[in-house]
């Protein structure tokens, strides 16, 4: 587990650690994790006035490209400890991702996703619901037309406040 | 100073608690394609999953929605409200030194499963635009039987409570902290 974790974290530039408040709400923090393979810990900088308390944390680093695609993440499990160094996290699973690297997986993928989704009415006695499908291809259509005409006008000149769009 | 207000609207009686927040940190939410999203396992361990959320200042939430066929995060919420929504990727929001948002607060699910509301037509239309493979799953017949599972979905509000923020992005100076005021 430690080696795939740490091949893996390698490709990220940073995570999020998520770990609990004094007021028990999670709260999370983007640090970039570095691996102490010694101790199998992941050392991370918490940034200061974050107030996390020792005990149960999670670790996700994913990425996403300009299209919100070639989506890759790891989810790691374990506890956040405190020693003289700082925070580090002391991993104990790594949550299997749904994110599929060839067709075979992504049909595995979808099976599983299609029968989760099943039971889940099922336990509920539900029928499954109809999707409106013309609505919801005409709402894709008319927000990318819509998308389209505003990077037109963005190109002729007429931009968005602060041009940040 | 950067200050959040939470106003109730004049005159009505079930006063809706809407939220104002400073130009910055509104594009941040309107922008960044996606928020990490912490809830609570059963065990206590705080997960985080990437989520395509929704800023809502006129109802005071923010709107985040989850299929059936990954129910993990609603499972979560209905056994303990206690979330955070860090948005800390500005990838394809177009801005540039945005600052970094930690919003905690309270969430609540849908007990129903939606296939289609306002907020379910917005993350279809967003979609359409930031995630153009994801148009793909309504072409033709067989890819909507396929993926009729994406579009039953739980509809999660979060309620927030304490939000901080790090200029220019910034996590190695401190956390800046926006008081959010409860009026009403």
């Amino acid at each position: 587990m430690w080696a795939e974790i740490v091949k893996k974290a390698a490709t990220f530039e940073s995570g999020v650690l998520s770990g609990i408040d004094a007021e028990g709400y999670p709260c999370s923090v983007r640090c970039a994790p570095v691996p102490d393979d010694g101790a199998q810990i992941l050392r991370c900088e918490v940034s200061v006035g974050i107030e996390l308390r020792p005990g149960p944390a999670s670790l996700l680093c994913h990425s996403h490209n300009e299209q919100l695609w070639d989506l890759r993440s790891l989810n790691v499990r374990g506890t956040l400890e405190r020693d003289a160094q700082g925070w580090f996290l002391r991993p104990t699973a790594i949550i299997p991702e749904m994110a599929a690297t060839n067709p075979i997986g992504m049909i595995r993928a979808v099976v599983q996703l299609r029968r989760t989704a099943a039971n889940y009415l099922k336990k509920r006695n539900l029928p499954a619901p109809a999707i409106p499908w013309k609505e919801l291809v005409a709402a894709k259509e008319e927000a990318i037309a819509r998308g389209r005409a505003a990077a037109s006008s963005s190109r002729s000149g007429n931009r968005s406040i602060g041009g940040l769009r | 100073m950067l200050e959040a207000l939470e106003r109730s609207s004049a005159g009505v009686a079930t006063a809706v608690r809407q939220l104002t927040f400073p130009v910055e940190i509104e594009q941040v939410f309107r922008e960044f394609r996606c928020a990490e999203m912490a809830t609570l396992a059963k065990d206590g361990t705080p997960l985080a999953w990437p989520v395509v959320g929704f800023y809502r200042p006129e109802r005071g939430c923010f709107v985040t929605t989850t299929s059936i066929a990954l129910p993990q995060k609603a499972y979560n919420i209905r056994r303990d409200g206690k979330v955070s929504l860090l948005y800390s990727d500005p990838t394809a929001s177009g801005l540039v030194q945005a600052p970094i948002v930690l919003v905690q607060g309270d969430a609540t699910v849908s007990r129903d499963v939606l296939t289609w509301n306002d907020d379910l037509r917005d993350l279809v239309a967003t979609l359409a635009v930031r995630q153009p493979s994801s148009n793909d799953n309504s072409k033709g017949r067989f890819m909507q039987w396929l993926m009729d599972w994406y579009y039953m979905r739980l509809v999660i509000s979060v309620v927030p409570r304490r939000v901080r923020y790090w200029a220019d992005g910034d996590f190695t100076r401190p956390a800046r902290e926006i008081e959010v005021f409860h009026v009403g």
